[in-house]
């Protein structure tokens, strides 16, 4: 069946005249293709950004409260007294320095360390029980954007991509937006388009480097540039004659068509200049801490792009292991309360006021926001430091706006948030909940890769009914 | 089991009947159950904790499932048949129920005595089994077979016909990218032309010769050979370390195609070159194909994840020997039996114990004469730094006697020890513009100096005491500090002397090379005293993160070029036993043992260095090979964490028939096992891998293979278009003795490779995508197609260049992972043949990615061919366009006078045609009005220059 549907779709493109592969597709013809005939999911979601902190972000210092682990703190860890994870030896469990406190309507318990963050709860629906299939950065990344922890495969904005094509004929359908201090884990991997087609791949910007290869030459006026232009069209016209019934060659000529376009207005969507000095002072575009601002800057510019037609958009928040744990991203593996107290800050204004903002404009009606990280952290901390390791049995992740109910929380940890318990929550379970707001069926969404029809779900995945509205 | 008594006469009955009528177990009950009820009740997977595949895990789960000679009561018969006619049974779950007939089948067995022979036990069924067509031996022909014959039947078959045959500029141009992946010459084309008018055959034979006789051939298809066994030179995965002794494997594969080595022999040396061409590195360097693919090494102290990871780097030499060469999908095998291909859970771990005993790493590649002149070399020099190590080693306890025997000969110790969380120093008071902190060594070894500061404060002597180095005062850090640059912010702020005055303690400098701290002030300032630290908050004084100053001095200078020095650490306690003998050399050695010290480490580092200077005996990142110890069992599930049952090294149960089976024992030598399963894969009889190889043959000919998806032959692969056509060749490719060379030659001179790519509707409309060859498909280019071309045009390629460390498009950055940032201008040394460059993993390159050139985490039977307004961008406006553009200008002027006799000579070199008369005129007017640059650009971005016909 998926079979069927891949060649249809590949015969379609290539047999319609001026259809151009993967380039502004319409919705409509995708919509059919994915999703069930009848009774499938009604997409809810025109658009995706999804928050990524880099480097295993603690869920229990961040997002899920675990009185037992303050009452316990000091003493072992019950059943696992002397147990090695990533770098070794576990101490005894060591609760958050930070208190929590009841935030929202909902009343939920959140760290005191992301105050800004604390005003969006009742909008937000948690998965306190993701365990990831690695518990190292890289592998742990890519499982957590492609559903798998080898490389080569397409992340999800890849398959969204793949999926519903681009919402604008001017800028790319996605968009990986990448950290001041530089790529995550893994790098590349995690907005690669694997073996899907190339357009697929995320296209790399941010607020302080544009698109490669985006500005004309110096040497080249627009004036030589439109006869060369003039001329190649002109040639090209010429061969396509000689050469009827090759559909890439008119697609060709649409893409030299559209980079010009994109030429325009992509360095719109990058001027931040425009925004009003009250949004500048909410993100903290200005803030003296560099690092804050860079990425308030990154946070104004995805709303931009979401805004003007993007389909899916990778933030990242920190980047990647550094010589130094924790130094560039959130894996405190030794000194959790400074390692922390540096990238909170980065991150919560930022994001608070991105979120605001989204729900302001009315965006979060059709636009699905995600965080997440590779995997989360022990409760107890490392032999001989005051941080923690890798955790991959236990870490949350979290989805708000289009179709998602506000103030939940999904899945839980055992006491001590050492592994998931309640209602165990795969990647695999996010992404087709993600594929569902969208309209689409995960297991319909497929593509032959070397002997299996591959998707993002793998061959698991059930839709988190319980988060939906 | 009790038999109650009044069924004994039924039972006899029905034994009476079974004599008549008996169900065959084997013919009639194993396949439906091996359909319906196995894919969830296997070993594997035991949904419900039930294996239906042993009659005793039957019994063992529940003696209700199954009584025999009483379906009525047996739990089997009763979930597989519907509790109310038309409704669903509750089994099977997943999938269609049985059949009517089936279950009345099931109850007749039951109660006939569910009769199991002994010894069978149930499998998933996959969907193909050893009958699939791939796995027979291969058909026989004679000789009046041949390629067009076979094309020309299908046609027929369609209504369809040849086109005519293609003019002798088309197939010049299509042949020499196809074997060689560059533009012929306009020369080239000339003369060729030219050639053919008198014998066409005969020129065209030796256009042929000529192409696979040039080492240019080699690098063309060696590109694609190593898109198959996923070739790329860093490891991938978090760290993606770049690797820069593995491209000798490129070399090997362009040589031995150029060498038109067997295939057979290819495949032995990719598995076990190291077997059979123990102290050759020419042939040794095969069995870099064991680990060339991804790798992650960031290492793991939980034992159960470590044994995943090792899994997985087994799982990629498993998967790459099953799709390359016998275009087969093995890994699917990993976790549970194949469920489309007859290939058991066991076969794949046959497979995983012969490369048990590989590991990812270099190994030396040296000849035996190589490796004993090195030695000889090296032997000398070692025995001489031994000697002078001793005579240092005395002449230093001679001293360290000395002052244990009269502790005063050291300073006084007046002061506190050093202190990471905060050390302070004063002094008389000083007026300075700058003070110098020099480490002899840092506090965790006397002979280390790398030391880490995140706050280094200077106070100056008056009541309200000022912090003259803060920068906020104006002071400034003048500092070594380890170089980031994988991004401008980490480059100046990782963990550069910036953090040692910003007035916070989380972040610290960590010096590199020479460890002096300078801190400059303002202006000349009356300084008294300084407090520095490694851990100001005291979160974690003993890390080595947190690693500080040991023995130091510490000078003021009010010019930066007198320096006074104003503290030393001799009259601080010492940290430990090191640093007192440490010190105990210093101040205990008389002034002859100084000097004759002085002079035997001068020797020793004149020893050193030439040593240093003998170059080493070259390493190949070719992996290494260990005896296992331990047996390879199979993974419940693909969990390493899960052993089950034992597996030797062995052919695979079921297929191919042709192929005598093997199965060594878990003591054969690894080294053997690896050789064992390459003679399996290269038998002459096994069709497997000859279909294999011919049909990647036919692939790159044309653009499609007869099976169009070359890495998998299995039931999800695509079926053949032409079945005796592939065995055609594969039998063709066996007479040749597993040759390439031959087997080009005669699908290049077949008629169907010379006719022309026109298009004709009527044709098209039967077959769209011309699989069935009614005309040569066109292609675009390769990226590396592309770029080479590009070069070529412009008159820049070197060719010359061919072999040897790669180039790269990319500037490589480190600090723990490694990034790779493409790089805005592309100089001389990069003029290379695209096959040179040395390709990383998850890294982008702008034109070679742009058009498809493939990431290789993974391997690439079939290249993409995508378009995008990216591959626009980069072509349009990247500088290496610009720059091949204006040598391509600068040619184009010397080739003629007048600018009509350069737009022809552009087409010419481009096209490898004339333009027509409106071409020329609005190229012309292009040129007048922009310059030739302008029309060369639009040249290099047009679509003419990347497709072929």
């Amino acid at each position: 069946m998926t079979d069927l549907l891949q060649n249809t779709r590949r015969h379609f493109l290539s047999t319609m005249p001026g259809a151009m592969a993967g380039l502004g597709l319409t919705d409509l013809l995708s919509r059919e293709l994915f999703s069930a005939p009848a009774g499938g999911p009604v997409a809810k979601a025109k658009r995706v950004l999804q928050i990524f902190c880099p480097g295993a972000a603690s869920h229990i210092d961040l997002w899920e409260h675990k009185p037992e682990l303050e009452k316990m703190s000091g003493n072992p860890l019950p059943g696992e007294e002397d147990f090695s994870s990533f770098q070794g030896k576990n101490g005894n469990l060591m609760k958050s320095p930070w208190p929590f406190k009841e935030a929202g309507q909902s009343g939920k318990m959140f760290s005191t360390n992301l105050p800004n963050m604390a005003r969006h709860v009742d909008d937000m629906a948690f998965c306190h029980s993701m365990w990831s299939k690695s518990n190292t950065h890289g592998p742990g990344c890519i499982f957590m954007n492609t559903g798998f922890a080898d490389e080569g495969f397409p992340s999800a904005g890849a398959w969204t991509s793949y999926a519903l094509g681009s919402l604008t004929d001017d800028l790319p359908a996605y968009v990986a937006i990448t950290d001041l201090r530089g790529e995550p884990p893994n790098g590349k991997a995690n907005w690669s388009n694997g073996f899907l087609p190339a357009q697929h791949q995320a296209i790399l910007m941010n607020a302080q480097k544009p698109i490669r290869n985006l500005k004309l030459p110096r040497n080249i006026s627009p004036k030589e540039e439109g006869a060369s232009r003039d001329l190649l069209r002109l040639l090209n016209e010429k061969h396509l004659e000689k050469n009827p019934g090759l559909s890439e060659l008119q697609a060709r000529m649409h893409a030299y068509e559209l980079a010009a376009k994109m030429q325009l207005s992509a360095p719109e969507v990058s001027d931040l200049s425009s925004e009003s000095s009250s949004t500048r002072k909410a993100y903290g575009m200005d803030d003296p801490n560099h690092l804050k601002a860079g990425y308030a800057n990154n946070c104004v510019l995805a709303r931009r792009l979401l805004e003007r037609g993007v389909r899916f958009v990778n933030l990242y928040c920190a980047s990647r292991a550094s010589g130094v744990d924790g130094l560039l991203n959130w894996d405190a593996h030794k000194t959790l309360k400074g390692d922390y107290e540096r990238h909170c800050p980065i991150f919560d204004q930022p994001t608070a006021a991105l979120l605001s903002d989204l729900k302001q404009r009315g965006m979060l009606e059709d636009t699905l926001v995600l965080w997440s990280t590779e995997f989360g952290r022990m409760p107890t901390h490392q032999a001989g430091t005051v941080g923690r390791d890798h955790n991959p049995d236990a870490f949350t992740c979290w989805m708000m706006g289009a179709g998602v109910k506000g103030g939940v929380s999904y899945g839980a940890t055992d006491p001590f948030g050492r592994r998931a318990e309640v209602n165990k929550t795969s990647v695999w379970d996010f992404y087709a909940t993600v594929l569902h707001l969208l309209g689409i069926d995960h297991q319909k969404l497929s593509a032959y890769h070397n002997g299996i029809d591959r998707r993002l779900t793998d061959v698991h995945g059930h839709v988190i009914n319980q988060i939906l509205v | 089991m009790r038999i109650p008594f009044v069924q004994l006469p039924f039972i006899f009955l029905l034994l009476l009947a079974s004599q008549v009528r008996a169900v065959d177990f084997e013919k009639q009950i194993q396949p439906v159950l091996e359909a319906k009820c196995l894919s969830c009740h296997n070993p594997n997977l035991r949904k419900g904790k039930l294996s239906l595949s042993t009659l005793s895990e039957i019994r063992d789960a529940d003696e209700g499932l199954l009584i025999s000679g009483n379906h009525r009561d047996s739990l089997l018969h009763q979930v597989t048949i519907p509790l109310e006619p038309g409704e669903k049974p509750e089994m099977p779950k997943k999938g269609e129920a049985l059949t009517e007939a089936e279950a009345k089948l099931l109850a007749e067995w039951i109660d006939e005595g569910a009769n199991w022979p002994e010894g069978i036990v149930l499998r998933e069924a996959s969907k193909a089994d050893a009958s699939w067509w791939a796995f027979q031996a291969l058909r026989k022909f004679d000789a009046k077979d041949s390629i067009d014959g076979f094309i020309d039947e299908k046609l027929s078959e369609k209504g369809l016909s040849r086109n005519d045959p293609a003019s002798a500029r088309e197939l010049i141009r299509r042949v020499t990218y196809d074997l060689h992946g560059l533009p012929p010459s306009p020369e080239e084309a000339k003369r060729f032309e030219e050639s053919t008018q008198s014998d066409f055959e005969a020129a065209y034979t030796a256009l042929i010769n000529r192409l696979l006789a040039s080492p240019r051939y080699g690098e063309r298809w060696g590109r694609h050979w190593l898109d198959v066994v996923r070739f790329g030179e860093s490891k991938g995965y978090e760290r993606n370390v770049i690797l820069d002794n593995i491209w000798p494997f490129r070399d090997y594969v362009i040589r031995s195609l150029n060498e038109d080595k067997p295939f057979d022999q290819l495949i032995t040396e990719h598995l076990a070159g190291d077997v059979v061409g123990k102290g050759n590195p020419d042939i040794e360097v095969g069995t870099v194909f064991l680990v060339a693919g991804p790798y992650d090494d960031v290492g793991n102290k939980d034992a159960k994840a470590a044994a995943i990871i090792r899994a997985n780097t087994l799982d990629g030499m498993i998967t790459a020997t099953g799709s390359a060469f016998m275009g087969l999908t093995v890994n699917c095998a990993k976790c549970h039996d194949h469920k489309f291909d007859p290939i058991e859970q066991k076969d794949y771990y046959r497979l995983r114990a012969a490369f048990e005993g590989v590991k990812q790493g270099e190994r030396v590649m040296a000849k035996a004469e190589d490796r004993k002149a090195h030695a000889e070399l090296i032997k000398p020099l070692n025995d001489e730094k031994g000697k002078l190590n001793k005579a240092i080693k005395e002449l230093e306890n001679a001293a360290a006697k000395r002052v244990a025997e009269s502790p005063s000969i050291l300073p006084e110790v007046t002061r506190s020890k050093m202190d990471r969380t905060g050390t302070t120093d004063e002094f008389p008071s000083v007026l300075a513009k700058a003070i110098r902190l020099t480490p002899y060594s840092n506090d965790s070894n006397p002979n280390a100096n790398s030391v880490r500061i995140d706050e280094f404060e200077v106070w100056t002597d008056e009541t309200e005491s000022r912090n003259v180095a803060l920068s906020s005062n104006g002071g400034t850090a003048e500092a070594q500090g380890r170089k980031v640059e994988d991004s401008a912010e980490n480059a100046a702020n990782a963990y550069g002397p910036v953090l040692v005055n910003d007035g916070e303690f989380g972040k610290r400098w960590i010096s590199s090379g020479n460890p002096t701290l300078t801190i400059h002030f303002s202006k000349p300032e009356k300084i008294n005293r300084v407090v520095y630290s490694s851990d100001r908050p005291a979160e974690l004084p003993t890390l080595p993160k947190m690693v500080f100053v040991g023995e130091y001095k510490l000078e003021v200078s009010t010019d930066s070029e007198n320096w006074k020095i104003v503290s030393e650490s001799w009259n601080r306690p010492p940290l430990n036993k090191l640093f007192l003998r440490s010190r105990q050399l210093r101040f205990g050695a008389s002034k002859e043992e100084k000097s004759k010290l002085a002079s035997l480490k001068k020797e020793l580092s004149t020893v050193e260095a030439k040593l240093g200077a003998i170059k080493p005996l070259p390493t190949v990142w070719a992996g290494n090979f260990v005896q296992p110890e331990k047996p390879t069992h199979l993974a419940v599930g693909g969990d390493p964490n899960k052993p089950a049952d034992e597996v030797v090294p062995a052919s695979f149960a079921k297929l191919p028939k042709e192929v005598p089976a093997y199965a060594l024992t878990s003591k054969t030598p690894e080294a053997e096992r690896r050789h064992e399963l390459a003679k399996w894969i290269c038998h002459p009889d096994n069709p497997l891998t000859l279909r294999v190889l011919a049909n990647r043959v036919w692939h790159y000919h044309f653009g499609t293979g007869i099976v169009n998806t070359p890495s998998d032959f299995g039931y999800m692969g695509g079926k053949p278009s032409h079945p005796e056509l592939l065995d055609f060749l594969a039998s063709r490719l066996k007479k040749h003795s597993w040759k390439w060379k031959p087997l080009h030659r005669e699908i290049l001179l077949s008629k169907t490779y010379r006719q022309s790519a026109d298009y004709r509707k009527e044709a098209a409309s039967i077959d769209a995508d011309s699989r069935l060859l009614w005309r040569v498909p066109p292609r675009r280019l390769s990226a590396e197609e592309i770029r080479d071309s590009i070069l070529t045009i412009a008159g820049k390629l070197n060719l010359n260049a061919a072999g040897g460390p790669g180039f790269r498009l990319y500037k490589f950055t480190q600090d723990n992972v490694c990034t790779y940032f493409p790089l805005d201008h592309h100089g001389p040394e990069t003029w290379r043949r695209a096959v040179y460059h040395q390709n990383p993993r998850a890294a982008t390159m702008d034109l070679l990615t742009d058009f498809d050139c493939p990431d290789p985490a993974l391997a690439t039977p079939r290249r993409a061919t995508t378009t995008t307004p990216l591959q626009a961008l980069t072509l349009m406006n990247h500088s290496f366009t610009t720059e091949m553009a204006g040598f391509f200008a600068a040619r184009l002027e010397q080739d003629a006078e007048d600018i009509a006799g350069r737009v022809n000579s552009a087409f010419q070199l481009a096209f490898g045609r004339p333009p027509t008369e409106h071409e020329r005129e609005a190229a012309v007017k292009v040129v007048r009005d922009f310059g030739l640059p302008a029309l060369t650009r639009t040249l290099l971005n047009s679509n003419e220059l990347i497709y072929v016909n």
